[in-house]
């Protein structure tokens, strides 16, 4: 962390000319949007190189603090055995090298709920970004009073705890008692004694639950595209089309980013829907996810070392496909 | 409300009335789509206020009918009757209305950081401001715990505010990045030249043009703060006057005997105020501030 | 090169060090003072309808501080769900902690493995009402032979069936498990809306009796003091069998009730949906909300042979003294008078508790006849699981539930499944 060093008058100079962030990789030639509204090269500003650090600072303390020494901790624990007896008992810890990881990895489960999990997650995320996107357009189409109802839904659909929209869910969907198969003509139809039913259910909630983020950020997004941007393409005589392609979706790439990775996060991690909707891993288990496993494995009989284990391997899994996903964006010419 | 400003047309240029014609149906069919789309959505809330109205035999019912013929302020008397109830509340406001104001304030400067400089480690940066989310928030609870202890916040309403700070960071952050970047350099530039010193800019024109994603992740930091059960359950052990909201919603999640109609009423208690924190903040939203850059 | 090579073996001796000086943290210390004056801390469970059970606490802390000059009694009421993280916080840090506290008595074995409850094997012994305390609680307060509490009320389990359903059917109360089965049959084919014993796949609790009627064990403690799994004996797997076969479309359909827990049962029940359950004590006021108050009845749940009752599961809740208090003789003057004959009566009269104790436990089942088949189930005998931290896991990792829905969704025969079960028990019980 020693970019700070070489810099020679600490203070930020207001206007002496530099080249600062400008000499920067061009962003790809050839994506025309990106010169018309900035993102590219723009006459350079004196900017003190100690003024980004500035600005970090509360943000690096926060998360230095509270986040860095955590997971420190984590990947030190998932190599030591630790539970509840250690940690109060006084019992010494032991170093244990990679016993935990040995452990987690001979289980046959672990690697059916591995691969459920990233299945899952995957068709949440796209299932979130798909409805949460194509309902933000249509926040943009329609007039007040619509626009409010649908946010207003969306926000309580959002804001309702997850473990009471997972239950409410579930009665919803109840053979017995819910008026769902009623109305659908199901029958007893129980949905969550399949694997596939049940697993369909639980992402009908998540979708629920988490399209309004999407839907919210994407069309905050699409708000702050100044409008003179627009205007200046209606008057080149861009088409409606041509506007939405070139001026407004590459403005909105940093914002799906950013959901994107988040939904990847968040959808890998899912714990309380499945927790709460088929009673803690479904028939015989059928339904477990990570986090889940995780949990009965380790967490609820306090064997921290299993429990940081997975989630040092989550980690990693997630860190992977988040650098993939950037590289990837990268080559297409997207920079971060 | 769909089929207003019919006649509205006849006063523009003909050009554009030709045009809005056009629009017209796919505007209704799109809003149509809207109101339908949000009625399903809100049914389960429906649900949810529903259930908790009827009486306590009505809610697990062989008859699930929309409605009841009976209804009662019972579940909610259970939830408003439990001892320090209205404690909780505004300790639950407070944190949220802590974490919301500083992670926004400290999200923009870092977002204007990493968007409107570059430096070393910029890229690394970001994606480690990540990593946190990326484990189960069980595993971090308990170096947390010891962090918390270690600096004397354990039982106060500073051991749930500063991980929730430190959790609604790293999406804020990344979020409105965005934002900033879609701020014209060229206003920056007008700006300075106008003799504007950086702090004004940044304060008085990047911050307001900002606003829409700040609204959008306020509304984020907010509820996951709002709804948080772990750190609830995790960091106020001792000093239950500290407890917030959720705290009092677990009291009826009994594995036993769950009292369904004091879950769906404390959970219509606890999802209204963030409805009407976002009715206060949606109208940002919705203007966007963008005639800002107007002028 | 060199530098490279140095960097990574500098940073091993750094995480050597860091390894050793930095470990993550611990708090073990163990008891210091014993004052006898000052605030002693209690937690209690916070309740769906507490009000009652604050009044009763109420009276017992004002007569005992009355008793004791220079004290105070400061109560805390807790979700029950919340109890894991608040004790584990409260192990881990002292000064949050507690000196006297009301736990599940599942939880017992797994506090003192983590080394939160005291031992008070001496002051329980010389505490002249702990001779009424029935057995099985006292089994439930019991860790290696030592006493860590005074249990505080007991919740059992009977039957739960519709007089209206059966008068009309002409169907006699059932006197052994077979008729149990027997009816259940002829209620589903008679009124087939309806489940005739309303069975859960994650009933455990609902599913225990039927082992134990056969004559099987969950575990059996070895010599050494360890346990060892008896799932997979010819008498658990009878009585297995005997639970999972009322799951079909003859009595329980597996798609629906497989994912059963006990609270789903009696749901059923109150709705109308089944002609009987297994269901607790504390389960009366959830059905008489629902539909069928006033047409069902209690029975204890029969066993194997007419006349014998089926072992019930006796949960309940215990209060004990945290081996961190520096208050421990007025902690345990405060457990006791909180778990006395007295506060259990009072307590059973506001909360519908029932007394551990058996000689207050006969008096309210006179007072209240609807105790009565719940008195008789536990006088009966009663089991309990095995007292050790590894029961926690096996809990947790839903090993009977897997084992139950294994076989009732036909994915794998009793024995399969029991044998399975047996061996991820063991693997618990040897860490």
């Amino acid at each position: 962390m020693s970019a700070v060093a070489p810099v020679p008058g600490a203070a930020p100079p207001a206007s002496a000319p530099a080249a600062g962030r400008e000499q920067a990789p061009a962003p790809g030639e050839g994506q025309g949007p990106g010169q018309r509204h900035g993102r590219g090269p723009g006459p350079a500003h004196a900017r003190g190189r100690l003024t980004p650090w500035l600005y970090l600072a509360p943000a690096l303390l926060v998360l230095g603090g509270l986040l860095a020494y955590p997971v420190w901790q984590l990947g030190l624990i998932s190599v030591l055995e630790y539970t509840q007896a250690q940690v109060s008992g006084g019992e010494p810890t032991s170093f244990q090298g990679l016993a935990n990881y040995a452990e987690l990895f001979s289980d046959a489960q672990f690697w059916d709920v591995l691969v459920a999990t990233v299945l899952f997650a995957a068709a949440c995320v796209l299932g979130t970004l798909a409805v949460g996107c194509a309902l933000a357009v249509l926040l943009t189409r329609v007039r007040a009073v619509p626009r409010l109802l649908l946010m207003l839904a969306a926000l309580g659909a959002w804001a309702t705890p997850a473990v009471t929209g997972s239950t409410v869910w579930v009665f919803l969907f109840d053979a017995d008692f819910g008026p769902v198969n009623r109305v659908l003509g199901l029958g007893d139809f129980s949905w969550t004694y399949g694997r596939m039913s049940a697993f369909a259910l639980v992402f009908l909630e998540v979708v629920w639950c988490s399209f309004p983020l999407v839907m919210v950020t994407v069309y905050a997004g699409i708000r702050a595209i100044p409008a003179e941007v627009l205007e200046a393409a209606a008057l080149d005589g861009a088409s409606h089309w041509r506007t939405w392609r070139s001026v407004t979706t590459p403005m909105l790439r940093p914002i799906l980013l950013v959901v994107t990775i988040q939904s990847v996060i968040w959808d890998f991690k899912i714990f309380t829907q499945i927790y709460v909707m088929t009673g803690g891993g479904g028939i015989a288990g059928q339904n477990l996810v990570l986090n889940v496993y995780a949990y009965q494995k380790a967490f609820a009989s306090s064997q921290y070392s299993l429990g940081s284990a997975i989630g040092v391997v989550m980690l990693l899994l997630l860190l992977g496909v988040t650098l993939v996903y950037l590289r990837l964006l990268r080559r297409k010419g997207e920079e971060l | 409300m769909t089929g207003a400003g019919a006649g509205a047309g006849a006063a523009v240029p003909r050009g554009r009335s030709r045009r809005r014609l056009r629009v017209r149906p796919w505007r209704l069919a799109a809003e149509g789509t809207a109101v339908a789309v949000a009625l399903v959505v809100a049914f389960p809330l429906y649900w949810m206020v529903l259930s908790a109205l009827k009486p306590a035999g009505e809610v697990r019912s062989a008859h699930p009918v929309p409605w009841t013929a009976n209804p009662t302020l019972d579940a909610f008397r259970r939830v408003f009757g439990q001892q320090d109830f209205g404690r909780y509340f505004l300790n639950s406001l407070l944190v949220a209305g802590t974490v919301v104001i500083a992670s926004a304030l400290v999200a923009f400067l870092a977002a204007t950081a990493v968007t409107r400089f570059r430096f070393r480690f910029r890229t690394t940066l970001l994606i480690l401001f990540l990593v946190a989310q990326m484990v189960p928030v069980e595993a971090l609870t308990i170096p947390m715990f010891f962090l918390m202890r270690d600096v004397g916040a354990l039982n106060s309403l500073l051991s749930l505010m500063l991980p929730h700070l430190a959790f609604s960071l790293p999406f804020a952050v990344w979020m409105l990045r965005g934002f900033v970047k879609a701020v014209p350099d060229t206003l920056e530039e007008a700006a300075l030249i106008d003799g504007a010193s950086r702090t004004r800019f940044l304060w008085q024109i990047l911050f307001p043009l900002v606003f829409p994603g700040l609204v959008a992740t306020s509304v984020f930091s907010f509820i996951s703060t709002w709804n948080d059960f772990l750190f609830a359950k995790s960091f106020i052990i001792s000093a239950t006057e500290n407890s917030t909201l959720p705290m009092a919603l677990l009291v009826f999640f009994d594995a036993e005997t769950p009292d369904w109609g004091g879950v769906m009423a404390a959970s219509t208690v606890m999802t209204l105020p963030v409805l009407v924190f976002f009715v206060l903040v949606h109208r940002r939203l919705v203007s966007g501030l963008g005639g800002a850059v107007k002028e | 090169m060199a530098v490279r090579t140095a960097a990574p073996l500098a940073a091993l001796a750094l995480a050597g060090t860091l390894l050793a000086g930095c470990a993550p943290s611990t708090s073990g210390g163990g008891p210091q003072k014993d004052e006898k004056s000052g605030t002693l801390r209690v937690w209690l469970f916070r309740e769906v309808g507490n009000g009652p059970k604050e009044r009763v606490v109420d009276g017992v802390v004002r007569s005992f501080e009355k008793r004791h000059k220079g004290v105070r009694v400061d109560v805390r009421y807790i979700p029950v769900d919340s109890r894991a993280e608040k004790i584990k916080g409260a192990f881990n840090d002292p000064s949050s902690a507690p000196d006297v506290i009301e736990y599940g008595n599942t939880d017992t074995a797994g506090y003192v493995e983590n080394g939160g409850l005291a031992d008070v094997s001496a002051e329980f012994a010389d505490w002249p009402q702990a001779r009424d305390v029935d057995p099985t609680a006292k089994t439930s307060v019991t860790v290696g032979g030592k006493v860590y509490g005074a249990p505080l009320f007991v919740g059992v389990r009977a039957l739960y069936y519709r007089t209206d359903v059966f008068r009309e059917l002409d169907v006699e109360v059932p006197r052994t498990l077979g008729e149990v089965a027997d009816a259940a049959r002829r209620i589903r084919q008679e009124r087939p809306g309806m489940y005739g014993l309303a069975v859960g796949g994650a009933y455990t609790y609902g599913a225990m009796p039927f082992i134990w009627a056969h004559g099987g064990q969950l575990a059996v403690k070895k010599k050494d003091g360890t346990y060892t799994s008896a799932v997979g004996s010819a008498d658990a797997k009878r009585g297995i069998a005997a639970y999972t076969g009322l799951f079909g479309d003859d009595n329980c359909p597996a798609a629906k009730c497989a994912r059963m827990g006990g609270n789903e049962n009696v749901e059923a029940f109150a709705a109308g949906k089944a002609g009987m359950v297994v269901a607790g004590d504390f389960n009366r006021q959830a059905v008489d909300d629902g539909e069928v108050k006033g047409d069902y009845d209690v029975v204890p749940l029969p066993g194997r042979k007419r006349g014998s009752i089926a072992p019930a599961f006796a949960g309940g809740n215990n209060v004990g003294v945290l081996k961190s208090s520096s208050h421990r003789t007025l902690a345990v003057a405060l457990m006791k008078d909180l778990a006395g004959k007295d506060t259990q009566r009072r307590l059973f009269d506001a909360m519908g508790f029932l007394p551990t104790f058996t000689d207050t436990r006969r008096q309210a089942a006179k007072k209240e006849p609807f105790v009565e088949p719940f008195v008789e189930t536990l006088d009966a005998g009663t089991e309990f699981v095995p007292a050790t931290p590894g029961w926690a896991e096996i809990d947790a990792g839903q090993v009977l539930p897997t084992m139950f829905q294994q076989i009732a969704g036909k994915k794998r025969g009793v024995d399969a499944a029991a044998d399975e079960a047996a061996r991820k028990m063991d693997e618990a019980f040897a860490e």
